[in-house]
Order: structure tokens, then C-alpha cells, then sequence
């Protein structure tokens, strides 16, 4: 049986199939060995069965987050050790006289020069001696790195130089990676940042990785271990160890998949994820009928830029725990200081300064008594009386909670506006997914100030990655830089199929069937970034189209005049998932729902009395007219007074305004 | 019309990421190495009385100085919808002419007046002149370039073909600056789409409220922060090395005057030294950027930059003087390097008002390298410019323990990128042989000053190399006892062998085969050496 594994900070989310119905479990996370929690979920869920554990991990991310990855050595052309230091000369803040140093993953004692050097037109200007090889693999085996990064000038046109290092390195034991495996494509700095950060985890990962897989395979000798990559696809567990920084935002991946299935499902084809948590809140944009979720290669995690295709998911500094303060001209500020678990909210009993969950509870839009399932008790006279002393010039601690809750609002609004509006596309066409804990809470007012007509709450909103590591495809992404003239695009077909025999013959070592998807990165001749287009071997000249009306798009200008140049072909390799059918309830709508209780809720300035719903007890075809909420065991989903919400056949939330209301 | 703190917070992000999409927009669209690669440009946006309401984070030398190119372009003619005005002209606008500036008015549906301006400036690797690259030892501003006066080059979104042939006729690379021009008129397009959703959404009558509040928001910041000033005058001088025609040392001087109980301050630079006969000199808008950003500096994060932080200040200059210069003279290098210094003598008096608030001084020079000629592979004429960091200045104990200036990065008035060696080497005959840090070139003291860098380019083919450097014979200065950082070099090291030491700012043929070897000064240290 196949079974999803994501693990959080609290839970770890274990989902599978019983009956055409999606099963649950969620037990305590193990964070000293989060592969604890995982191998106990999986004996519990299969019963001495054969599993095929699909994985969402957070250890990559932690270990870039805490800075506790491995001592890496860093090795590239002589003459340019300092570069992976240096990076692009600029300083992160433009006004600040006294910003920290920046970080470099590669201590200075541990950057290595080799050499060699490779033109831009693939030219061996000088390689480097057997002698000069040994003397590398001896300055490594005494300088005490646990890893190595070999990233090479123009390694990604020749890179005969850079295997001649990682052969003569492997002798030492210790995991080698190399940016022509890594990233084949220009710009030193970033290709080699993104191999750094792949060695960095590579220790942590590969005994992570391993370690698990051993553990499962205690419960069953024939279980195998797959993860959940960044770009949203399944890798096997020995690759991905291989390979960590495709993992590094594995959980939340699992999030935009889990979103764009249960979006797909209930009938809704663009939509913007919206995912709060406690420090933070995750967005992302996908477009079904234009191929899904938006990707990026120009990501910064945690500081760090990661070069590797992900999924486009945007990060504002801003959850259920940021801090508010109002700072010297007087302004409301929130966040992206965070109480964190430790000392946590004020209404937990020990924060002492208001956090956005607090300026919740003061307005009525959290239940006191049910929060995570009644297992923790909010203390609201405790908030109360804090949040007055702390409320500044403001009338009320009321007001001062209703600001916290504009402004954090704000926050995560700029940040859907910066995948959605900066990047050319209209929320009007766009459907809200919201999840993780404060998702559902903040919703409709998101939705209201973005124009976005609809919200949905999915059925599973606490373990929605977990589904959607459930029912990813196995993909897998080849590439190959063309450089080709736009008037040779019908010769890209050259390249594509040699691609795609490439990608055939590895999906089938796996035993998997897929289907080629083929793209193009083009440009107009000499500029620095590229569009992705589709291409169609029928109809090659389509891409080159496609290309202007997307610049016209996105940019305010186009000139089919102008050359074009094709720089990369792509091909996104997909083996389906098994296909998913959901049941689906039939609509009841002659039922109305029955309420659990009333509360005051805060709704525009004022207290109003509102119905409460325990969504356990709310059935397909039911309708909560607003003002109303809806309760569960990971979060409530708060449904304005012009709003109406409807349960569908999928147990899912869809929630939209009113007839007439603004 | 009541504001409250809340819905200006989101106004003001709102606003700031419009300027931030334009140079997202100008960056993935331009051709040019400079603007894709280094992002050597600014976005703004003002309101229809031209003050600016945001700015992107991009390059603060043009901070004082884009408001300048939109007054500029307002008074010389009547803009419409559609329309966008071009210019570069440091005396009408502009800061140098190599940084070509476009206003686009955005005007609400059924208005007569525009509501707002958005505006983009760039740095185009050559806009013709007597040196390639436009930024050579010239001596008076007609040999620099072609100089722009605020034209219009978009009527009513279609653009002025003439106006267009007959600048690219007076530039060295004139597919690039086409395709550059293009991507900038394209930026314009995107900020007035942007700015027309933004007025849609709060609604014309509210925009005017909230614009008159950011401003006075900003306002109150800078006076919340020069009441915290001790009351007096603070006076300091530092000096260029010399203006590239003669050896002489050239002057600059403030005095700045805190009035706390007013909360505002006075700069005034008399005493500076009169206009240059090299191309050092800085039109008052860039002296103006200076206090602008040194003001901006002494506020916390996230303080918006707008019109408002200069209302706390009175600066005074003297017409014909170093720090604002009259036609004709020559005015590259006031942008790169003068506006760099001004901002080190701003520091220099404010150390002396609140030493706890200032570091040591920084490289203090952009390094400015041009190369241009022809690419003797393809026959192309290219023309190549970068501007290489420095050492960051000592930060002095404040509440705790001090910190060492930052090793080879950009400071003050510029944050431009380095270009990729392997982009530098896709598109021009050259070979990057060496890019690392100047290791012992910062300042040493208790906290030491950061290192410089150096870099050594090969030539593929013979070609014209253009210096604009200073902190030769001026070094950055250490505070509290900490040494000076190191003094900038640069050598050519001819196929021969031989080894030429290049003058801070000069302009030499050299040979396929050469090698320019750059040193970019450290930083100055603070406190004295001793033990932590």
C-alpha cells in the first residue's frame, strides 16, 4: 500500500487510501530523529503489509535553517577561491551601517583552487597534472571537511575537469558533489552556491535517508522509500540523498501538490495557495490550464541562493506567532520576529509581547476552549490585559488586535501580490486554497482585499501536503543549453530527442511509463533571462510566438522583428500516479447545518453575534450562511458576515460572497 | 481626510513594490551586461506634484537626484497619456550622461492632470564621447557624450522613430542601446499599469491623503532622529586625490548644523573647492543624494525612502564649486566617485556629533573600469563597464562589541552586482585570470577595516582601458585610533612583462595579450589594535 509521510514541527501527517477515501493519522513528531515518528506511523498504517513510503522531510531545510550542515570544502578554478565568499559584491541591506557579516557556508581554510581553466567555447586552456590532482585529494584529506563542492568556470560546456577532481576526491569517502551534475548552467556564483548547499546537507541527508529506508524495510524487506522533491515531484530515497538541495522544501511542495489536486477535484483550475503557519505563511500561483504551478530557479533559502528548478513558493515573514510593535515614527509593525514555540503567544500563558494569534483570540476569531482539540487552554483575560498595556495611542486593545490583524494581512497580501499581480496575472481569476493552521482564519479578508471571488478550505487542511505527497507523479526534469538562432527552432527536434531517450531509458530502469512534456527557454538575442514556452515538433514556429505575446505580457513591449535565441530545451519526464477517484458524497442541500454554539466575533470594527460549527458535523450540500465559524481539530475557518459558505461533495469548503454584497 | 496607521503601512508597501516590479521588468529585459547582470539602475514613483513617494532598493546615488529628471521633464514640455520623456542631460535632470532617465506620466481614467510620474533610470555602457564607454578624463561635458535634454520619445505610446535613429547615431553600441531603451520604455509601461490599479483601488480621493501622510510619516522619522542630535556645528574635510588633468588635491568640506529643538539640520558645504577641469565634477543633485542617504541611513528598516526625509534639511552650495557644478564642465566621475566622498565628509562630521553611530570610512571609489574597441572575433564594437567593490569601513562599539567592516562589497551610493566571469567572458573578448580578495587591505585596529578585492583581466584583443578610481593618496580613514585602510591600484601587465602602474583616473590603448590588474582600496579600522 502506498502511504504519505509529511513531517511538521508538531505532527507528523500520515495519509493513505482506504476505500477510495483518504485516511489520516497524525502522531507526535520526533524532532531529535524525525525518522522516528515516520517508521512508527508506517508499522501502525500497514500492519506487516508491503508499504511504499512516499516522504515529505524537513530535515534540509532545518539544517540550512539552523546553519547545521557539514563542513564543506569548496573547489574551483585557481585565482577564484574567494567567489562562493564574495558572491555578487552587494550588500543585503541597502541602509544599514551596522549589518552583520554575511554567511558563507565554506570557511576560508577550506576553499581549494585547482589548476585549470575551460573557455567559454568549451577551449581546454590548461588542465590540470596528475600531480596537482594528488596534491588537491592531500590539502582536502588533512583539512577535516565533511564534504566537498567542486564547481569549475564553464564546467557546465566541458566537464572533463571537474570528473577528473570528483574521481581523484571520491577516494577520501567523504560525499563529492559537482555542479555539471548539479546545475549544468552559467553564472559561477549561483551554480556554485547551489553545489555547496548540496554538499552541506549531503551528510545529514544521505544518513537521514538511508537510516529511514533501513528502518522501513525492518517492517517489511521488499519496502522502498520515495521522496517528495521542491519541484513537486517523487525521486527515489537513493537519489535524493544524492542529490539534497532538490529536497530542501520538500514538505511545502508537498503543500502546492496537495492544493492543485484537491482544486482539480472540486472543479477549480487557477488557484493561489495560501498557507499560514506559525512564523510564516507559504503562497504560490498555479494555472491548470497552463501546466500547473509556477517554478522558479532563482530561489534564496534561508539566505543561500538555490539555483535547482522549484516549485515557485513565496515566503513572507509572517505567522499566527509574529510580534507587533510600534517603532519610532509610530508605525504598527508585525512581525518577522516570532515568539515561537518558546515562550510562544501570550495567551499560552508566557509571551509577554502581542503576536497576531493574540490579536485573534482578543477578537472573538478563536475558540478559548477547543484550540488543537481542547488540549490547550487560551488564556483571553491574560491577552486582554496585556494587550491594553501595550496598545499605545490606540482607544482599545480591540483596535490595537483589529491593526495587528490588518497589517499581518498586508504582509501575506504582498506577498500573494508578488506571485500573482507583479507577475502579470489577475486574483480575479483565481480561486484561494487556504491551509495550515491560520489559512482558513484569514482567508476571506485576503480574499477581499485581493478581488479574489472564491475561497476553498480543503476537506484535510492540517495534513493537505501529506495528500499531496500521496498522489504526486514521478517527474523528473532534463535540460540541455542550445543557444540556437530563432530561426533554427525546427532543430531543436535534435536535441529534444536525444532528451527524451535519455529520460525513457531511466523511467524505465524504474520500472515506470512516462510522458514527455518539451518546453523552450527563449529570449531575444543578448538578453539575460528567458521565457519558457511550450514546443510542439508539428509546429515549432508556435513557440517563437508564444514567446512575444508573453513579453508583450509581462514586460509592455514586444518586436517580432527582433531575433530570438532559443537557450535551453526542456523536458519535464511524468510517470501519473496512480489515478485517485474520490468519493463523492451527494449534495443533501434539503439539510441545514446544525450549530455547536454561539460567539462574538470582531467582524469590520464590530462584536457581532455569530453561529459556530464543528466541520465534523457539516455534510455535502450543507450551507453556512455568514456571519459564521467553523471549527476544527488544527484550525477554524472564519466566514464574514457577507459571505456564505458550501460544503461540497469532496467535504471541502467553498466559500464566496453574497449576492449583492462588495 | 483621517489616516490611520494601518492603512499607511499598506499604502506604503504597495507603493514600494510597484518600484520594485520596474526593476524586475528593466532587468529581465535589457541587453546590456550592466543592466541585466549588475542591475546598475533605479526605479521611482511620484505623485502628480513630482515628489517621490517610493523608491526600489537599487542604487542611492540617484535617490536625491530622480526627482530632479521628473521636474525636469514636466517643465520642458506637456506630457499625455501615453507619452514618456527621455533625457540624461546632468544639467537638466540628469547626473552623468551615461545614466539615461525615462518619466512616463500615468494619468487616471478621464483626468487631465497626471496623478502620478513613474520613472526609471539606467547606466548604459556607452552613450558616445571621446572615450568608449563615456566615462574618460574628458574636460568639459560636450566631449562626454551625447547630452539629451528632456525630449519627448514616446508620443502617445508610439515611439518617435527620428528622435531615436538620431541618438543611436551618437553611441558606439547601437543595437544595445536600443534594446536597452526598449526595456526601459517597457519598465515606464508596467509602473503606469501598476500605479492605474493602485489609484483603483483606494480611490482618487483617497490617494492625495495617503500620499500627504507617507511623506509626513517620513518627515517625522528624520526629525524624531536629529531632536536625538546634540545642538551645534560638526565640521569635516576630506579630499578626492585629484581630478585627473592636474595632480591637485581637491577640497570638500561641510558643516553640518543639528537644531534639536527644530529637528533639522543644515548642511553646507562651503569651503569645497571650486569645479574641477577632469570630470570629477557632482551637480547639486548628487550632493543632494548624499544627504539623502545618509539621512535615510540613520533611520531603522523598512522607513520608506520618499520627499519627506528632506524636509528636516536646509543644504547649501555654492554654484561653480566641486559639489555643484555649472556647464561646461565635465561631470563622470561626480556621480561614481565625488558622491562617494561627499558622503564619506557627511560622515566624517557626523562621527563627531554621534561617534557611536558612524564606522570608519569605506573604499570610498567606485573603481570604474571601461574597456571598449573591437571585437577582433566577430568584428563587433563592444564597449564594456563595471564598477568593482571595496573594503566596508569598521562599525564602532554600540551597546556591545563593534564590527569589522565587511570584505569586497559594495558600499554607500551604489549596490550594483559583479558581472559573472563567465557572462564577462559570453560577451566580450576577454579572460578573467584572477578575482579574489586583496587580502591586508583593510585597516587594522580593534575592529578591522574589510578587505578590498583584486581583479586581473586579460585582453582577447587590443583595446581602449578607461580608469576613473580614487583613494590613491587619500585613504579610507580609521576612527578612534584604527589605521587607514590601503590605497587603490592598478597596473597593466603587458605581454613583455613589463608592469605599468595606471593613474586613479586615466584612459591607455592597450594590446592583445595585457593584462589590468585592479586593487580596490580597504576599509578603515576602528579603535586601536590590542586584544579583543
Amino acid at each position: 500500500m502506498r502511504i504519505a509521510i509529511d513531517t511538521g514541527g508538531t505532527f507528523t501527517d500520515c495519509v493513505y487510501l482506504k476505500d477510495g477515501r483518504i485516511e489520516v493519522l497524525k502522531i507526535r513528531s520526533t524532532p531529535q530523529d524525525p525518522s522516528l515518528a515516520v517508521v512508527q506511523a508506517v508499522r501502525q498504517v500497514s500492519a506487516g503489509e508491503r508499504a511504499e513510503l512516499r516522504h515529505g522531510t524537513t530535515v534540509g531545510t532545518n539544517a540550512m535553517l539552523e546553519r547545521k550542515g557539514a563542513r564543506v570544502a569548496f573547489v574551483t578554478t585557481a585565482g577564484f577561491e574567494d567567489t562562493i565568499a564574495i558572491g555578487r559584491q552587494t550588500r543585503q541591506r541597502l541602509y544599514d551601517w551596522f549589518a552583520p557579516e554575511p554567511v558563507c557556508l565554506v570557511e576560508k581554510a577550506l576553499r581549494f583552487g585547482l589548476a585549470e581553466r575551460v573557455s567559454a567555447e568549451g577551449e581546454v586552456l590548461r588542465a590540470p597534472s596528475k600531480e596537482e590532482l594528488a596534491e588537491l585529494v592531500e590539502g582536502l584529506r588533512t583539512s577535516g571537511a565533511e564534504a566537498v563542492a567542486i564547481s569549475l568556470l564553464f564546467s557546465f560546456v566541458r566537464p572533463e575537469h571537474e570528473q577528473q577532481a570528483e574521481d581523484a576526491l571520491s577516494t577520501l569517502g567523504i560525499p563529492v558533489s559537482a555542479s555539471h551534475r548539479i546545475l549544468p548552467e552559467f553564472r559561477e556564483y549561483e551554480r556554485g552556491a547551489t553545489t555547496v548547499v548540496n554538499a552541506y546537507l549531503s551528510p545529514k541527508m544521505r544518513n537521514y535517508l538511508l537510516g529511514l529506508e533501513s528502518g522501513v524495510r525492518t517492517l517489511h524487506a521488499e519496502n522502498r522509500v520515495d521522496v517528495m522533491q521542491s519541484s513537486g515531484g517523487i525521486v527515489s530515497a537513493r537519489l535524493a540523498a544524492r542529490e539534497p538541495v532538490r529536497t530542501i522544501l520538500s514538505g511545502p511542495a508537498g503543500g502546492v501538490m496537495g492544493a492543485m489536486h484537491v482544486a482539480r477535484l472540486a472543479g477549480f483550475e487557477r488557484i493561489i495557495g495560501f498557507d499560514m503557519g506559525g512564523t510564516s505563511t507559504d503562497v504560490f500561483l498555479a494555472d491548470l490550464t497552463t501546466g500547473g504551478a509556477m517554478r522558479t530557479n532563482e530561489a534564496v533559502v534561508a539566505d543561500v541562493p538555490v539555483s535547482v528548478p522549484m516549485l515557485d513558493i513565496h515566503t513572507a515573514g509572517a505567522g499566527g506567532g509574529s510580534l507587533a510593535r510600534f517603532d519610532a515614527g509610530g508605525l504598527l509593525r508585525v512581525g518577522p520576529e516570532s515568539a515561537g514555540a518558546d515562550p510562544g503567544p501570550m495567551c499560552f500563558g508566557r509571551g509577554e509581547q502581542a503576536t497576531v494569534t493574540d490579536a485573534n483570540l482578543l477578537l472573538g476569531r478563536l475558540d478559548e476552549n477547543s484550540f488543537l482539540g481542547g488540549a490547550v487552554t487560551l488564556d483571553v483575560d491574560r491577552t486582554r490585559h496585556k494587550m491594553d498595556e501595550q496598545k499605545g495611542a490606540l482607544a482599545t486593545a480591540e483596535e490595537f488586535a483589529a491593526g495587528i490583524v490588518s497589517v499581518v494581512e498586508t504582509a501575506m497580501e504582498k506577498a500573494i501580490r508578488v506571485i500573482s499581480v507583479e507577475r502579470g496575472y489577475d486574483p480575479r481569476d483565481f480561486t484561494l486554497v487556504a491551509f495550515g493552521g491560520g489559512g482558513p482564519l484569514h482567508a476571506c479578508s485576503m480574499a477581499r482585499a485581493l478581488r479574489i471571488p472564491r475561497v476553498l478550505v480543503p476537506a484535510l487542511p492540517g495534513a493537505l501536503s501529506a495528500v499531496g505527497i500521496l498522489l504526486a507523479d514521478v517527474v523528473r526534469d532534463y535540460s540541455r543549453t542550445v543557444m540556437l538562432p530563432g530561426d533554427a527552432l525546427a532543430s531543436a527536434e535534435v536535441s529534444f530527442a536525444k532528451l527524451e531517450e535519455q529520460a525513457r531509458t531511466e523511467f524505465a530502469a524504474e520500472g515506470l511509463n512516462g510522458k514527455a512534456d518539451r518546453t523552450v527557454d527563449v529570449r531575444y538575442r543578448r538578453q539575460g533571462y528567458e521565457l519558457n514556452v511550450a514546443f510542439d515538433a508539428a509546429h515549432p514556429e508556435a513557440a517563437a510566438a508564444a514567446f512575444h505575446a508573453l513579453h508583450q505580457k509581462r514586460y509592455g513591449f514586444s518586436d517580432t522583428t527582433k531575433p530570438i535565441e532559443i537557450v535551453n530545451v526542456r523536458v519535464r519526464m511524468t510517470a501519473k500516479a496512480d489515478a485517485h477517484e474520490p468519493v463523492h458524497d451527494a449534495l443533501r442541500s434539503e439539510e441545514s447545518p446544525k450549530n455547536h454554539g454561539e460567539r462574538k466575533i470582531c467582524f469590520d470594527g464590530a462584536f457581532v453575534q455569530t453561529q459556530v460549527y464543528r466541520r465534523e458535523n457539516l455534510r455535502a450540500g450543507m450551507r453556512v450562511e455568514g456571519p459564521a465559524m467553523v471549527t476544527e481539530y488544527t484550525s477554524a475557518t472564519i466566514v464574514p458576515p457577507e459571505w456564505k459558505a458550501d460544503v461540497d461533495g469532496f467535504g471541502n469548503l467553498v466559500l464566496m460572497m453574497k449576492e449583492g454584497a462588495k | 481626510m483621517k489616516i490611520d496607521a494601518i492603512e499607511l503601512a499598506i499604502f506604503q508597501s504597495a507603493v514600494h513594490s510597484i518600484a520594485e516590479e520596474m526593476g524586475a521588468s528593466l532587468r529581465r529585459t535589457a541587453l546590456s551586461p550592466n543592466i541585466k547582470e549588475r542591475r546598475d539602475y533605479s526605479c521611482a514613483i511620484f505623485d502628480g506634484k513630482a515628489r517621490v513617494i517610493a523608491m526600489g532598493d537599487h542604487m542611492p546615488v540617484h535617490l536625491g537626484s530622480m526627482p530632479m529628471s521628473v521636474e525636469a521633464a514636466v517643465a520642458a514640455m506637456e506630457m499625455g497619456p501615453g507619452d514618456i520623456a527621455i533625457l540624461n542631460d546632468p544639467y537638466a535632470g540628469g547626473t552623468h550622461l551615461p545614466d539615461i532617465t525615462m518619466v512616463m506620466p500615468v494619468f487616471l481614467p478621464g483626468a487631465g492632470k497626471a496623478a502620478f510620474y513613474v520613472a526609471n533610470r539606467a547606466h548604459h555602457a556607452d552613450v558616445g564621447g571621446m572615450y568608449p564607454g563615456s566615462m574618460g578624463p574628458a574636460q568639459e561635458i560636450t566631449q562626454e557624450g551625447i547630452r539629451i535634454p528632456p525630449v519627448r520619445i514616446v508620443k502617445g505610446g508610439v515611439v518617435d522613430r527620428e528622435k531615436l535613429d538620431f541618438l543611436l547615431a551618437n553611441v558606439r553600441t547601437p543595437a544595445e542601446r536600443e534594446g536597452d531603451l526598449a526595456s526601459q520604455m517597457g519598465a515606464c509601461r508596467v509602473g503606469e499599469q501598476r500605479a492605474l490599479e493602485l489609484a483603483e483601488r483606494f480611490g482618487a480621493e483617497r490617494l492625495g491623503a495617503l500620499i500627504d501622510e507617507l511623506l509626513d510619516y517620513s518627515e517625522r522619522l528624520v526629525r524624531a532622529e536629529m531632536r536625538a542630535m546634540p545642538a551645534g556645528e560638526f565640521v569635516a574635510e576630506d579630499f578626492l586625490d585629484d581630478d585627473g588633468v592636474t595632480d591637485e588635491p581637491l577640497r570638500i568640506c561641510v558643516a553640518l548644523r543639528f537644531d534639536p529643538t527644530a529637528g533639522a539640520v543644515e548642511a553646507n558645504f562651503a569651503g569645497t573647492c571650486a569645479q574641477a577641469r577632469g570630470s570629477v565634477n557632482a551637480v547639486r543633485a548628487i550632493t543632494l543624494s548624499a544627504c539623502y542617504y545618509v539621512l535615510r541611513c540613520l533611520l531603522g528598516d523598512g522607513a520608506p525612502a520618499t520627499a519627506g526625509i528632506l524636509r528636516p534639511l536646509t543644504l547649501k552650495t555654492e554654484p561653480g564649486t566641486l559639489v555643484d557644478a555649472r556647464p561646461p564642465a565635465a561631470v563622470a566621475g561626480g556621480n561614481v566617485e565625488t558622491s562617494q566622498r561627499i558622503v564619506d565628509v557627511l560622515m566624517r562630521a557626523l562621527a563627531k556629533a554621534a561617534p557611536e553611530r558612524v564606522p570608519a570610512a569605506s573604499a570610498g571609489t567606485m573603481s570604474n573600469l571601461t574597456i571598449g574597441g573591437v571585437d577582433a572575433r566577430t568584428g563587433e564594437v563592444f564597449t564594456y563597464y563595471e564598477t568593482t567593490a571595496g573594503g566596508m569601513g569598521a562599525r564602532p562599539e554600540r551597546n556591545g562589541p563593534g564590527l569589522d567592516g565587511i570584505d569586497g562589497v559594495q558600499t554607500h551610493m551604489t549596490n550594483s552586482l559583479n558581472t559573472p566571469i563567465e557572462a564577462l567572458e559570453y560577451a566580450y573578448p576577454f579572460r578573467m585570470r584572477r578575482y579574489g580578495y586583496r587580502v591586508g587591505s583593510g585597516g587594522k585596529g580593534k575592529y578591522m577595516g574589510g578587505d578590498g578585492l583584486v581583479k586581473e583581466i586579460e585582453l582577447l584583443c587590443d583595446a581602449d582601458v578607461t580608469l576613473l578610481a580614487d583613494r590613491r593618496k587619500f585613504r579610507p580613514w580609521g576612527l578612534h585610533g584604527g589605521e587607514d585602510g590601503a590605497a587603490g591600484r592598478a597596473c597593466a601587465l603587458k605581454t613583455t612583462g613589463e608592469e605599468i602602474e595606471l593613474p586613479g583616473k586615466c584612459s591607455v590603448r592597450l594590446s592583445k595579450g595585457d593584462v589590468v590588474q585592479l586593487e580596490t582600496p580597504g576599509g578603515g579600522a576602528s579603535q586601536v589594535q590590542g586584544a579583543r
